[in-house]
């Protein structure tokens, strides 16, 4: 079984400053790795305000982390997560599955316009070979 | 019942028609004289071809979510039904991380 895809969004605690995030960052990555997952891509996305308060917080940093990983790494990490301080809140979203479809649409969108072009590129060639004499 | 209860002239006369084999063409300029014109929507995802529609996208979102944080249905803003699945699931996901609101304060 080929690994997933997820991407783990969490919300870290405003009041902590910007190397305290980095070191929170680092011991989820820590989690991930030791279960066996591949970290693929790592946004901070800085303090953003939150559309309601959780936790009587207002605001939050947002850190997201993607991560390719047997399913059995989200039950732990996201234990581990639930008994991290400075995690207000988090999502974990499998997207391999979303994605690999949508590219799959793209890929099919792809080859119909190329379809559509192709019948159109022959004709002006020609018309092109002919206009070099002229 | 129906037969009895359209009983109206006019009802009663078209449903004859109808009824007749060569009846049908009329039956369909009827309908396109009660025809009026309103601009089709067209799938906003559909059109700017977006596959997948990303929770992470509050800016794409927001535009599909109300003040008041709801999701409206699919004939306010026309999205295709495909998309407005994704879309509902979208916009749920974003409102458990706090990029959307629940409901406004």
């Amino acid at each position: 079984m080929s690994d997933r895809v997820y991407e783990i969004l969490f919300i870290a605690d405003p009041n902590l400053g910007e190397p305290e995030v980095d070191t929170l960052t680092a011991h989820i990555q820590g989690y991930a790795e030791k279960e066996g997952g591949r970290i693929q891509k790592v946004e901070k996305w800085g303090k953003k305000r939150l559309a309601y308060n959780i936790r009587k917080h207002q605001e939050g940093y947002y850190v997201l982390i993607v991560v390719e990983a047997k399913p059995s790494l989200v039950k732990e990490v996201e234990r581990r997560i639930r008994v991290t301080d400075g995690v207000v809140k988090f999502i974990t979203v499998r997207v391999d599955e979303e994605l690999r479809k949508a590219e799959s649409r793209r890929a099919a969108r792809a080859k119909v316009e190329a379809k559509r072009k192709r019948p159109a590129t022959p004709r002006p060639s020609p018309a092109e070979g002919e206009e070099v004499p002229l | 019942m129906s037969f009895g209860g359209g009983g109206g002239g006019g009802r009663g006369g078209r449903g004859g028609r109808d009824a007749k084999g060569g009846g049908a063409r009329g039956g369909q300029k009827d309908a396109g004289k009660r025809y009026f014109f309103r601009r089709r929507k067209v799938c906003k995802f559909c059109a700017d071809k977006i596959d997948y529609v990303d929770y992470k996208d509050v800016k794409l979102l927001s535009a599909f979510v109300p003040e008041r944080g709801k999701v409206l249905p699919r004939r306010m803003f026309g999205t295709c039904a495909e998309h407005q699945r994704k879309l509902t699931l979208a916009i749920k996901r974003a409102r458990n991380i706090a990029l959307l609101p629940f409901a406004a304060e």
